[in-house]
């Protein structure tokens, strides 16, 4: 895999709105169950790494949001480059999966 | 308000992280935990947030530095840099100990409850000895005391006059300022409503010369010592006081403030957030703003109340400065003989004055601790050297099959470096928690200037420990793993032969050293309780039951002369006294056990001019008083309604000061004077009665010598009343409350305790350290006798075949327990004995706080050591039982 889960969760989240990291987690939440969110040191470093390796860039709060914005938050947008990682491994995970399907470990019902 | 505990621990370990991160993030990360913490709570919530906090913090610190160079999506995977596999080696750790989560959950446990006991101690401490003072180069101020042989004062309060003397006299002091030995307590009027502030007297240039700058406004000023009438015009508020009754507003600076005695004073200044020095809850600081007269009277050089605090000048040493300061002493000597001819004085660094009283119970308890966390380590080691043990068969294995030794050995060193990190968070922790229930006990820290807090030096310390202990954890079972050979392990049938001879002698010697430590740390807590017991079984003097104590003061705005404060303090009693109940109310100057008391010197009518009476404690009192408190009288008769205001002063002696100052002479009907010239000028009072002796100031000394005036003769307007009723005493609360209400409203309860409350206060330091020491003591039992159950049991293990043999050609049951037990009591006793001995050195080291038993008292150290036995037994009559019930067949067959 050539990114992280937590990464790529991150990606995930940010793909189709630009998001603080209190947002981030709420996002991650909802796909994995809360149970499984990161936690809040864990979800920053990986911020500060993904910042530094472009994947992710700082932005100003969403219009609808500026207004109540909190000065402390700060919001995150994908950066073309990360938006690139996104899909390729969106499109690598694709691939596994239809390699696990036809070796019948995913039921065609997505049952879990 | 205080953040709650989980993100007070996040944020102190995001202090660790590297500033960039933290200058970036860490704002940030508290508000988004803040947020999730709002929705979510719960212990496993704050447990995760905490670790990832810790691990986030470790990432950054050793996680490899390589991604800070790359630009750009890494498309392959990352080079396997030696930190990068060190925490994957972490991962695999986290992985196997879940597969071992008895032994995981054991270690992590007892690791952090040592470094949680140490840390917190360690707060204790580091309030108390290291915190810096809120004070400007606090290492220059230096206390000044007055020594007095004759009344056996070793760092008694002051004379003013003597200490402007020593400030004109002493070039070394660059500046000296006074604080009253107590504070002070008024009422201030506001919006109709009456609130009680505590004040601080102090000389003008007390903040000058701390060095303490106001947070608004202005500090007071040194000429406001002098300004003459008392008057406490000019007022520097405290923080918490401008934050509560003013939200902080910055045109609080310039308010008058009404108060009840008719005073009126004005806000100057606000002081630094956390300073309320020279006491706790300190609300204002007032000038004492003397009279230029009274430099010179007689009072001002006689009466002891003042604490001096010297800054010294920059190139000042303490030697020198006293040098000159008994130059000083010795001319005042011969100046004023009538009140200085054997009074010395002295100094020692402020922040040793400060600690002193607390210093020796909390060294203590730092020595106890440690002995903790060696015990705490050692069972650690032990339980990860047993794990190594038996893994050395899979290790063995993995060998055999090609893994590298070193890979091996990462694994071991990785699950110790985990295990003590996790046991580190889980102490800082407990820890904080610790700290916490500490502070409800009692006071942490400096009164007035520091309290124990989770600063850096604590979370440094925990990490100290923590690094202390995975080096242990994991260099310890890698050692002994690279000392054997995988042929060794693979040899015999069944059971690893690392379990052999030589482990278990090096498992033997370690709980040898955890039941001497076991013993060590039980009789500390032993001697400690004992002491305690002691303690409590002191007869004060004075019943302690079904007594409430009320302190008031009759303001002088509206009771100007004495008559009126008579009256309103008669009605008052009288009132109390017909209250549903009550049985019996009376007044009295200062409560026993409450803190220091008046004392003086005094001569007999007819006593020759060198003879006098030294170091007597009095205090003013009532009729009332010896009867609400069953105070007995044994001769002579106590104070009556005859006597008054106008007629003959008298005093009621204890039995004390009639036997040291009276030997073979009848003390009933004497005339005495307090003072140690007495002259036909003098007071004279005649000595009319004579009561049982009362503890005056601790439980710990003897009743000194003690003579009770009358109230109304030597009349005050601050006295606690002590009210007796059937009841429970602070169910009378209630009844002095209306009574009070009644006569005058305006009138506030400045304090309410029962004496059942004064009594535990004056033992609080003992119980502190006597029920932590019990804590450590019944941790080290714990500890102690699992190390004994787990050496035990496995012995009996290894030799479970021949057991088995032993059965199937015999014995019985009973000859196998005795096998059994046999084999472990010398380890036992052992154990003890090292105990023993070291607990016969090490105790003295508490003969401070000791009260009533000796720091080796021998039934103590017999008791422990029958305890240790006794636990021990029990630890390996488990294993025992269980060897005993083996089935010979069955094993046989099973070989």
């Amino acid at each position: 895999m050539s990114v992280t889960p937590l990464t790529y969760h991150i990606l995930m989240a940010l793909a189709d709105a630009d998001r603080h990291g209190y947002g981030i987690i709420k996002e991650i939440g909802l796909r994995l169950g809360q149970d499984e969110e990161p936690s809040t040191g864990a979800l920053y470093v990986a911020l500060q790494r993904m910042g530094e390796e472009g994947l992710i860039a700082d932005t100003d709060p969403p219009a609808g949001e500026a207004g109540e914005a909190d000065p402390r938050r700060r919001y995150y947008r994908l950066t073309p480059a990360g938006r690139e990682a996104a899909r390729a491994e969106s499109n690598l995970l694709a691939a596994l999966l239809a390699a696990a399907r036809a070796k019948d470990l995913l039921s065609a019902t997505g049952e879990r | 308000m205080r953040a709650p505990l989980t993100e007070r621990v996040v944020a102190a370990v995001l202090r660790l992280a590297p500033r960039a991160f933290r200058d970036r993030f860490a704002r940030e990360m508290l508000a988004t935990h803040r947020a999730r913490a709002a929705e979510r709570g719960g212990v496993a919530f704050a447990l995760r947030e905490v670790a990832g906090a810790v691990a986030a913090v470790l990432r950054l610190r050793v996680g490899d530095r390589t991604s800070v160079q790359s630009d750009g999506p890494r498309s392959t995977p990352r080079a396997d840099g030696p930190l990068r596999g060190m925490l994957r080696d972490l991962g695999l750790a986290g992985r196997g100990l879940r597969r071992a989560p008895g032994f995981a959950v054991a270690a992590v446990l007892v690791t952090g409850l040592g470094i949680g006991a140490s840390t917190a101690i360690f707060s204790a401490l580091n309030a108390l000895l290291l915190r810096p003072l809120p004070f400007q180069e606090p290492e220059r101020l230096v206390l000044l005391y007055e020594t007095n042989p004759e009344f056996d004062w070793t760092h008694a309060e002051a004379a003013p006059a003597n200490v402007l003397d020593w400030a004109e006299g002493v070039p070394a002091f660059q500046d000296v300022a006074m604080y009253g030995a107590f504070t002070d307590q008024l009422t201030w009027l506001r919006d109709g409503d009456a609130q009680l502030l505590t004040l601080a007297q102090v000389t003008g240039n007390f903040f000058h010369v701390l060095g303490v700058a106001p947070a608004a406004g202005r500090v007071l000023l040194p000429e406001e010592t002098w300004v003459g009438g008392g008057t406490r015009n000019a007022v520097v508020i405290s923080h918490a006081l401008w934050m509560s009754r003013f939200g902080g507003a910055a045109d609080a600076v310039g308010q008058g403030m009404e108060l009840a005695n008719g005073e009126r004073a004005e806000i100057v200044g606000v002081a630094p957030e956390g300073f309320t020095f020279p006491a706790d809850g300190v609300d204002l600081w007032a000038a004492w703003g003397w009279d230029p007269a009274d430099r010179t009277a007689t009072y001002f050089r006689r009466a002891h109340w003042v604490r001096p605090v010297a800054r010294l000048a920059p190139d000042a040493t303490l030697a020198g400065a006293d040098a000159q300061l008994q130059a000083v002493v010795t001319r005042l000597q011969a100046e004023y003989p009538a009140t200085n001819r054997v009074m010395g004085a002295g100094m020692m660094p402020l922040r040793d004055y400060l600690v002193r009283d607390a210093r020796s119970g909390l060294l203590v308890l730092a020595g106890a601790v440690l002995l903790l966390m060696l015990l705490v380590v050692v069972n650690v080691a032990t339980l990860v050297l047993v794990r190594a043990a038996e893994r050395s068969r899979e290790v063995a294995i993995r060998h055999a099959l090609g893994a590298g030794r070193w890979r091996v050995v990462r694994h071991i060193v990785a699950e110790g470096l985990l295990l003590a990190v996790l046991g580190g968070a889980l102490g800082l922790l407990l820890a904080t928690l610790g700290v916490r229930a500490m502070t409800d006990l009692t006071r942490l820290g400096i009164a007035g200037a520091t309290t124990a807090a989770t600063d850096l030096r604590v979370i440094g310390f925990a990490a100290a420990l923590t690094a202390a202990c995975a080096g242990v954890f994991a260099l310890l079972p890698a050692v002994r793993l690279r000392g054997g050979s995988a042929g060794s392990a693979l040899r015999v049938g069944g059971r690893g032969a690392s379990e052999g001879r030589r482990g278990l002698r090096a498992l033997r010697t370690m709980v040898i050293v955890e039941l001497a430590l076991g013993v060590l740390l039980v009789a500390g807590a032993a001697l400690m309780m004992r002491s305690f017991d002691q303690l409590r079984r002191v007869d004060p003097g004075f019943r302690t039951e079904g007594v409430l104590a009320v302190r008031f003061s009759v303001p002088a705005a509206r009771y100007p002369n004495r008559d009126q404060v008579l009256a309103l303090q008669r009605a008052l009693v009288d009132r109390v006294e017909a209250g549903p109940g009550v049985e019996r109310v009376g007044m009295v100057q200062q409560l026993p056990l409450n803190g220091p008391s008046w004392s003086s010197q005094f001569q007999a009518r007819g006593w020759p001019a060198e003879r006098v009476g030294l170091d007597i404690v009095h205090r003013r009192a009532d009729r009332g008083y010896f009867e609400a408190l069953g105070i007995p009288l044994l001769r002579g008769r106590l104070f009556e309604p005859g006597d008054g205001p106008e007629t003959e002063p008298v005093v009621v002696i204890n039995q004390r000061f009639a036997r040291e100052h009276f030997p073979g002479e009848d003390p009933l009907g004497q005339l005495i004077a307090y003072d140690r010239a007495a002259t036909e000028a003098s007071t004279w009072r005649r000595i009319v009665g004579i009561v049982g002796d009362q503890h005056q100031e601790t439980l710990r000394a003897p009743p000194r010598a003690e003579a009770f005036e009358h109230r109304e003769q030597d009349w005050g307007r601050t006295l606690w009343m002590v009210v007796r009723g059937g009841a429970a005493a602070a169910a009378l609360t209630p009844v002095v409350r209306e009574a009070v209400a009644e006569l005058d409203p305006l009138i506030p309860l400045e304090e309410v305790r029962t004496l059942g409350q004064v009594r535990r206060a004056a033992m609080a330091g003992e119980e502190l350290v006597m029920v932590l020491l019990g804590l450590f003591g019944a941790m080290a039992l714990l500890l102690a006798s699992v190390g004994v159950y787990g050496v035990t049991a496995r012995a009996a293990r290894r030799r479970t075949r021949e057991i088995g043999i032993r059965m199937a050609v015999g014995a019985d049951g009973g000859q196998v327990l005795r096998l059994v037990l046999l084999q472990g009591a010398g380890t036992v006793v052992a154990g003890i004995l090292l105990g023993l001995a070291a607990a016969l050195l090490l105790t003295r080291a508490m003969s401070g706080l000791l009260y009533g038993v000796t720091p080796t008292d021998p039934a103590t150290l017999a008791v422990v050591a029958a305890v240790l036995a006794g636990t021990a037994l029990v630890a390996m009559l488990v294993p025992a039982l269980r060897a005993a019930r083996v089935d010979p067949g069955g094993l046989l067959r099973a070989e």
